[in-house]
């Protein structure tokens, strides 16, 4: 959530059985019931449609990311709000592997609070990342930015400056890639085709799961 | 990326929410909590409350417990992992509040010590769990039927996406929130 938005779409349109107002506690459990399931089963259509969409290009990333981590680079994540989140679960899956994986040197940006109020005090949110990756990035590190919008002004800021270092860029979006897909700083970009924050940080949720396990097997067994 | 469904069934998760609502209205607190990689998903359940996705919904008060690393570091160094969450909530819960624990199937032991405690404290517990188990955890439990993990975490950030929206719309029917629903 919090990156981009559904701004002027309201529960009224994520669950229109449930408006107008329904006082009896019977029928809104029962109308709530099948809301549920139906996002159940939406998004259940979505992650089935991922391994065709995106199984050569998450090979593909592995491969680079495997060879970064092979060569002694580091991952640095990084995303706003949620997304924030979802780049702490990969540096952790990375970081704090079920054996016989061994851990590899991934950390995740936004949880450097001294640091991330230090730079949006001082300077501006739009520098928080950025300057993070210029002080800690170096050529051959892997950078992975998170965000649903693809839009957001310090994450792409934050890929430029890896792009700029000489850095692997991974790029995760939603809806149709927004600023992120036109940007030339990300090497390998995931865009999860839909229109709802939600769903798009569940199919992700999904992608760097399997790109996590794709480079823990490409280290295991190099290609 | 499997096309099946392990998802809780839908009128668990319904009647979960209700009781969250019923205590949100009462003005209390969520507390949510995980380890490892579930402690991203207790952080972004609370951003999920505390900022909404949609504007114009009303803030609501949450907080991760796995976001202070210092707090945490501290308990662990007290009385142990098993009692890390469970010796904050010992002082943070309340009968109003919701406690709120996610483990994607691997053995916690911190996990039934903090909702133990905040049962203690009168508090309503919520569990995203792995495979349900014959003793159950919490006052509801939200099991995925996976032995992935990964699986079992990909379902849980979509339970909790809705956990959110029907916790809002609940809220904005006030006459069913007289109604307590059993579990």
């Amino acid at each position: 959530m919090t990156t981009g938005g559904e701004s002027g779409l309201g529960l009224e349109a994520l669950y229109p059985f449930l408006y107008p107002a329904r006082d009896d506690l019977d029928a809104l459990l029962a109308d709530a019931e099948s809301s549920t399931a139906e996002k159940f089963a939406e998004i259940a259509v979505l992650r089935a449609s991922l391994t065709a969409r995106f199984a050569a290009a998450l090979s593909r990333c592995a491969q680079a990311v495997a060879e970064s981590f092979a060569s002694g680079g580091r991952l640095l994540a990084f995303g706003n709000g949620g997304s924030a989140t979802d780049a702490q679960a990969f540096t952790t899956l990375l970081a704090a592997p079920p054996p016989p994986d061994r851990p590899l040197p991934a950390f995740c940006l936004p949880q450097d609070t001294a640091s991330v109020t230090a730079l949006a005090n001082d300077v501006g949110f739009e520098v928080v990342f950025s300057r993070q990756i210029a002080a800690l990035g170096r050529r051959g590190d892997v950078a992975a930015g998170f965000s649903t919008s693809g839009g957001s002004a310090n994450l792409l800021r934050g890929l430029e400056e890896a792009a700029g270092l000489g850095m692997v860029t991974v790029g995760f979006a939603g809806y149709d890639g927004g600023p992120m897909a036109g940007s030339g700083a990300v090497d390998h970009l995931f865009v999860v085709p839909s229109a709802s924050v939600h769903r798009i940080q569940e199919a992700q949720t999904t992608l760097y799961h399997v790109l996590g396990e794709l480079v823990m097997a490409d280290l295991r067994d190099p290609r | 990326m499997k096309g099946d469904t392990p998802h809780p069934e839908a009128n668990r998760v319904v009647r979960a929410c209700h009781s969250m609502a019923v205590r949100f209205r009462r003005g209390g607190t969520l507390f949510t909590f995980g380890d490892g990689v579930a402690a991203a998903d207790a952080a972004h359940l609370a951003v999920e409350f505390v900022h909404p996705v949609i504007v114009g919904k009303p803030a609501l008060p949450a907080l991760s417990l796995s976001c202070d690393a210092g707090a945490l570091s501290g308990a662990v160094t007290g009385d142990g992992l098993a009692e890390v969450y469970a010796a904050r909530l010992a002082s943070l819960a309340g009968p109003h509040d919701i406690v709120l624990g996610l483990s994607s199937g691997e053995e916690s032991t911190s996990l039934p010590r903090a909702l133990a405690a905040a049962r203690e404290r009168g508090a309503l517990t919520v569990a995203l769990t792995g495979r349900e188990r014959p003793e159950p955890v919490a006052d509801h439990v939200l099991a995925v039927a996976s032995d992935d993990p990964r699986i079992v975490r990909e379902t849980h950030v979509t339970v909790y996406h809705v956990l959110w929206e029907l916790v809002h719309v609940f809220l904005e029917h006030p006459g069913p929130l007289e109604q307590e629903v059993p579990a």
